[in-house]
């Protein structure tokens, strides 16, 4: 038989999905010519369900689908093959890339009807049986994944090239991923995984530089003094350590790369309902009636809901009488929503749906709404709590039209200190509004059930979600439960139930059966946050040998319906400064709600702050690292963190790490090329709190055969946190990170902390460390402690019982507060067209700290994601609105742009260790300080190229045109 | 999207005998269903082309002749195309994704709708749609028409044109009432002549070929494409020039420009400038500056220009500079 037939019957999964039959290597072999003559021509078919004879991973299979239905759903939901991904449903992002015949095509852009005699080949398919290919190991052992979302894709991609062409360049194979998009930033792996794969040596710098210094807090000898009495004996340094600090492929890697990994919107169950919800055109309206009559009596529709939730700020003084309808306050906002047992038909119910809207005048832009007599998004002034992602803007502040707050932090007496300096640099600085744009949407399936709620969600918190379900729908926790076993990222967007989970939930208890809601690409961008856009002044005074006398800031920054628009306290508090104002408000425009986006706030405040220092280091002719070297000492304005000496002492060891590696001593004067393409280099500093979540529980559990279970509701977002437990776990307990059986993501284990603010590991590795230290010494206690020179399985198989646990919770720094933060230090190489404006960034050398360097591998792999979120924000990424009627006009993924493999620069990643002597692993995390200083440091090195300062992002071409004088004074409006 | 009838046709001209109102024929698909999932279209019946046999040749007798199912990967890989329209070659290799590229066909990539954002969003109700704004006009145009803008701002959205009209590349179209053969530029139409069309295709025809006149050893082209992004973009600007030369004197040059016009635009002032000269620096900088001459940019969209007189003045030294 040249066609390889795996025989599997009806399957389970087949049986459930009700449309599909696979075929019995015994039974009906369809060859080639009689597959042809199904695809017969002439013969219409449709509307309606058509049968189809598809080869997909060398099984045939019989299937019934509309001829709209595309091929990656007929893999998706009738075939039960979740490993090919939707993310854009429009062919611009490739993460649902498949062979056919061996040729790479986007199949969210294919009918399945129309695959005809072509074989599918989808990442399921790719392995033989349990052996992996060789670009699928070196997907694991360069660690070219993270969340996991974009992996099949890429790897099918890869997959490709390589057998077309055994020898890549490395240019062939950006080429030959060039369409997929990262949104955690893999490409530099993704590359080395390619190059690994076909033998030959992956580029330059893609080898993580770990333990570069090691830095030893003067204080920890004494804080870990303070430990309590069952808490271990501290660790020794890392390289005294089997694993923890050893690079280490990620535990979950295999699941990644086959597509085995399951992600909501994945999750298939008997009965499972779609919903689509319905939403507002106009950008401000009230709401007059809602008709769902119509929806309800359309066959296939099994409940209605009507939202009733505000979305946005709370006002203060609410009306006497409330509207019946929550106010429509952005274009895109749900107001009602409809479960039926398929997508086509919850999205033709929900056409149906007749809503009376009174338009109402809106404004959309932050200027716009600035101004005297813009329309108002609000009747009064308003409050915002925060929501489980952190942030709330400050109670009780004042509010004049859209203008919310200042927020004020003041230390000494600006003004009069700004008269004595010797030199002031100034400047207004404009950010735009960048959208998350994980690649997997926002969405649950929520099972309502007479005595449960299950929830699957996309979430960076599971217990979040659990306390805002069990809020909203007044259950017990305890009979809530959510579950993430993998998302697809979520970058600061995904913490709570959100609009959506609400309205999935009550859909779900209407209909008394499962509802699946996951967000498409357009209401993705619109509805579920983003990074407000900002407009900031920054003053600095100095005096003539670089210290600083004074710091003024003022910024507005426009989180559409929400607050949340500052610019972080970088500004006022990375340097040393006795005199300091900072006053930042919110402006609320009719614009979907911010949410806190890879730390929020700072990598605005870097970008402002960082291109003064360099011009007060030019005007003092000063190189700029030893200016900072000159102020980056205690004590700046109090803030969440980041200022404190460690993290000081850290940056300073980063600046000069970093220098040298970059090679800073061939920076140039600005403007030394003679011809159009003129480069330059620059660096920016980062900063950031390292925030103490005590919320943070665990269980080890050990069995009397000796496996081991992890369990806690933290849940790994991509940063690679299974692997970094799992890693905590075996070093602790003697064995390897396999050995330990991660069960996380689910409010049914101990609840750990949700994973934001850069604090998951913080949490998480202390706790998981002492449940495996209290179990393992349970074990002695129980066995004898001659145990102990036995390896843990034989020691175990003495247990009297099946098996022992022990439970730990985050237990506070030793030695109390402070809590300290986060340096890191970023140079940058760029090459910049002066002729189009083009800015490429050619290198990129990152130095960083994140307490004890639990897994270098993925470790460097945040980093490089931090840095392609803040090249891309830098250079590409600019939500356009439309002014007339208020709606955003690039909700895609190809007019909303991203960096992808050809805008990766050579990233090369140097890591710091550092012992604080604070908890029982003392790791931190690393997601945000490796995004704050990214833009700033672009935007230092594209002065240095072109002697101009460019104080606008994204500094796309028409910006740097206008900079450079190219365009005439009428074609300015950006 | 809406369900819809399916038909696989027998043949180019049996697809042709269906079209009616509410039928279309599919090639590639990739334009069709990124209008079907945002319901600009919604047709009743589907008819696919893809799959009949003999649709996708491509043959280089002298000419580059060229069946309407011939994909742009098919294009960018093939030899002659690459060795004697190497502008045509460029531009298929930088299309879209290697993913569409593999999908996309000649023919659907000519015919395909523009990516104007409001056009392409359900939300606005344009001009071309049969509404009464452009919204372009007053709007986000940063993508837009620097020309010919007035009565609707689209940019055509085919860069293949753009190198295939350089070539003075030829369309053959079939209807029921038989053939027509046409210069590529005439088959483009602005939107003055209808705002809500684009070429000149009748609700019965098809185009069934796509020729390109041979090239010589005196024949120069090079093709690029401005984009922000290297990886996946549409142009912010693109040129394809071809030059007829004589030793070192240019005896005739076809200047084309995309993403500028509702069409492939001819910068006819630039190949007046080059006609008759040698090229060098101060011919294609003033062949680049006449370019730009007379355009109309609109309030968000004046960057263009800078960035066009440099790829024109670039892509003329590279075409002079390089081989056939």
């Amino acid at each position: 038989m040249s066609e390889e037939d795996r025989p599997s019957g009806i399957t389970r999964r087949s049986f459930l999905t009700g449309t599909s039959l696979t075929v019995a290597a015994a039974g009906i072999l369809k060859t080639s010519e009689a597959l042809a003559a199904d695809a017969a021509a002439g013969k219409v078919q449709g509307p309606g369900e058509v049968a189809l004879t598809m080869k997909v991973n060398r099984v045939i299979h019989h299937v019934k689908v509309e001829p709209s239905t595309t091929l990656a759903d007929a893999l998706r939901f009738t075939l039960g093959l979740t490993g090919t991904k939707v993310v854009c449903d429009r062919g611009s992002c490739s993460a649902c890339t498949v062979h056919l015949d061996g040729t790479p095509v986007s199949s969210c852009m294919t009918l399945a009807v129309d695959v005809g005699t072509r074989e599918v080949t989808t990442i399921e398919g790719l392995a033989d049986g349990d052996k992996l290919t060789p670009i699928q190991e070196q997907f694991i052992a360069q660690d070219a994944m993270q969340c996991g979302f974009c992996t099949p894709g890429m790897v099918m991609s890869c997959a490709a090239l390589l057998s077309r062409n055994h020898h890549p360049t490395l240019d062939e194979v950006k080429t030959a991923v060039a369409g997929n998009l990262c949104r955690c930033g893999t490409y530099p792996k993704v590359f080395a995984a390619a190059m690994a794969a076909s033998g030959q040596k992956p580029p330059r710098g893609t080898q993580v530089v770990a333990h570069a210094e090691v830095l030893h807090d003067a204080d920890a000898a004494k804080h870990e003094k303070e430990r309590p009495a069952d808490d271990p004996p501290p660790w020794p340094t890392s390289d005294k350590l089997k694993i923890v600090g050893k690079p280490a492929p990620r535990v979950d890697g295999k699941l990644k790369v086959t597509g085995q990994a399951k992600y909501t919107a994945d999750v298939r169950l008997p009965g499972l309902l779609f919903a689509r919800r319905v939403v507002s055109p106009y950008a401000h309206a009230r709401v007059k009636s809602i008709d769902t009559s119509a929806a309800e009596r359309l066959p296939g529709v099994k409940a209605v809901h009507v939202v009733e939730r505000n979305e946005g700020a709370k006002l203060r003084n609410p009306p006497k009488v409330a509207e019946k309808y929550p106010t429509v306050r952005y274009a895109g906002q749900a107001v009602a929503g409809v479960a039926a047992t398929s997508q086509a038909i919850a999205d033709e119910a929900a056409k149906l749906v007749k809503v009376v809207y009174e338009p109402l005048p809106f404004v959309v832009e932050l200027d716009d709404a600035r101004k005297e007599g813009a329309p108002l998004v609000y009747p009064g002034p308003v409050d915002m709590g925060g929501s489980a992602g952190g942030g709330g803007a400050a109670k009780g502040l004042s509010q004049k039209g859209n203008v919310r707050g200042p927020a004020r932090r003041d230390k000494g007496d600006v003004d009069a200190a700004m008269k004595s300096a010797d030199v002031v640099v100034e400047g207004e600085f404009v950010t735009h509004v960048q959208t998350h744009s994980a690649l997997e949407t926002h969405g649950v399936v929520a099972d309502w059930k007479p005595d449960q709620l299950t929830v699957y969600a996309s979430t960076q918190g599971t217990a979040s979600v659990r306390d805002e379900l069990s809020t909203v729908f007044d259950l017990p926790k305890a009979k809530v439960r959510v579950v993430t076993d993998f998302m697809g990222g979520g970058f600061g967007a995904k913490f709570g139930a959100g609009s959506y989970g609400v309205l999935a939930t009550h859909l779900s208890k209407k209909a008394g059966a499962p509802v699946r809601l996951m967000l498409d690409r357009k209401e993705e961008h619109l509805c579920v946050g983003n990074r407000p856009a900002t407009v900031q002044t920054l003053k600095i005074g100095a005096k003539k040998d670089g210290s600083l006398v004074a710091i003024a800031q003022s910024s507005h920054g426009n989180g559409g319906i929400a607050t949340g628009g500052g610019v972080g306290w970088i500004g006022t508090s990375l340097y040393a400064c006795d005199n300091t104002r900072s006053e930042q408000s919110d402006v609320f425009t009719n614009a979907g709600p911010a949410a806190a986006f890879r730390a929020p706030g700072q990598p605005m405040g870097a970008f402002a702050v960082e291109q003064l220092i360099d011009e007060l280091a030019e005007k003092l002719a000063m190189d700029p690292i030893a200016l900072r070297d000159k102020l980056d000492a205690g004590p700046g304005s109090p803030g969440p963190g980041g200022n404190d000496a460690a993290t000081r002492a850290a940056r300073k060891a980063e600046r000069h790490l970093g220098a040298e590696r970059f090679g800073w001593h061939k920076r140039r004067k600005p403007a030394s090329d003679a011809g159009v393409i003129k480069r330059g280099l620059g660096m920016a500093q980062s900063m950031w709190g390292r925030f103490v979540d005590l919320d943070s529980a665990c269980e080890v559990r050990l069995h009397k055969d000796g496996s081991i279970e992890f369990l806690s509701s933290v849940q790994d977002i991509g940063t690679g946190t299974r692997t970094a437990i799992a890693m905590v776990v075996a070093e602790e307990l003697g064995v390897r990170p396999d050995d330990v059986t991660m069960k996380i993501g689910d409010t049914q284990f101990p609840i750990g902390p949700s994973s934001g603010g850069s604090k998951t590991l913080l949490a998480i590795t202390a706790p998981a460390r002492v449940a495996a230290w209290r179990v393992k010494e349970q074990l002695y206690k129980t066995v004898g402690d001659k145990a102990r020179a036995l390896p843990l399985k034989k020691a175990a198989a003495k247990l009297p019982t099946e098996s022992i646990s022990a439970q730990a919770t985050r237990s506070a720094d030793y030695g109390g507060d402070p809590h300290g933060g986060y340096g890191g230090v970023q140079f940058a190489a760029v090459a910049v067209d002066t002729e189009t404006g083009i800015i490429k960034v050619e290198r990129m050398v990152a130095v960083h700290d994140c307490g004890r360097v639990i897994n270098p591998l993925a470790v460097q792999s945040q980093i490089n994601g931090g840095i392609l979120h803040g090249l891309s924000y830098a250079l590409y990424e600019q939500r356009h609105m439309d002014r007339q009627t208020g709606r955003m006009v690039n909700a895609n993924l190809d007019q909303y742009k991203i960096a992808m493999a050809k805008e990766t620069p050579e990233i090369e990643v140097v890591l710091v260790d550092q012992y604080l002597g604070r908890t029982a692993t003392d790791a931190n995390g690393i997601g945000e300080p490796a995004n704050i200083p990214t833009a700033a440091a672009i935007a230092n090195a594209v002065y240095n190229a072109i002697g101009v300062r460019i104080r606008t992002l994204p500094m796309k071409p028409a910006v740097v045109l206008a900079a450079l004088g190219k365009l005439d004074g009428k074609q300015v409006s950006l | 999207m809406k369900s819809f009838e399916w038909v696989q046709a027998h043949n180019i001209d049996d697809a042709i005998a269906q079209l009616a109102p509410g039928v279309v024929v599919k090639a590639g698909g990739v334009d069709l269903i990124d209008r079907l999932k945002e319901g600009l279209d919604a047709p009743a019946r589907v008819v696919n082309l893809r799959g009949v046999a003999g649709l996708d040749a491509v043959t280089a007798p002298g000419e580059l002749v060229l069946g309407p199912l011939a994909t742009l990967a098919e294009l960018e890989a093939n030899a002659d195309v690459k060795k004697r329209w190497p502008a045509l070659a460029t531009a298929c290799a930088h299309a879209a994704t290697p993913q569409i590229r593999n999908m996309a066909t000649i023919g659907g990539n000519l015919a395909q709708r523009p990516r104007c954002w409001y056009f392409r969003s359900a939300d606005f109700h344009c001009r071309k749609k049969g509404g009464t704004i452009c919204y372009a006009q007053e709007g986000e145009n940063q993508l837009h028409a620097i020309v010919e803008n007035r009565t609707c701002a689209i940019v055509h959205p085919s860069s293949i044109a753009t190198a295939l009209v350089a070539y003075g590349a030829s369309v053959k179209l079939r209807g029921k009432k038989g053939e027509r053969t046409l210069p590529l530029e005439q088959f483009f139409t602005l939107p003055e002549k209808d705002v809500t069309r684009e070429n000149v295709l009748a609700p019965d025809e098809l185009i069934v070929e796509v020729r390109v006149p041979a090239t010589t050893a005196a024949t120069r082209a090079a093709y690029h494409k401005q984009v922000e992004k290297e990886s996946f973009d549409w142009p912010l600007a693109d040129v394809a020039v071809v030059l007829e030369m004589s030793g070192r004197t240019c005896k005739k040059a076809s200047v084309v420009l995309g993403a500028a016009a509702p069409v492939p635009w001819r910068a006819k002032s630039s190949e007046a400038i080059l006609g008759g000269r040698t090229i060098d620096e101060h011919a294609a900088e003033a062949a680049a500056n006449a370019a730009m001459q007379g355009t109309t940019p609109l309030a968000k969209n004046g960057y263009k220009l800078p960035i066009f007189r440099a790829i024109v003045r670039r892509t003329i030294l590279a075409a002079a500079g390089g081989a056939a």
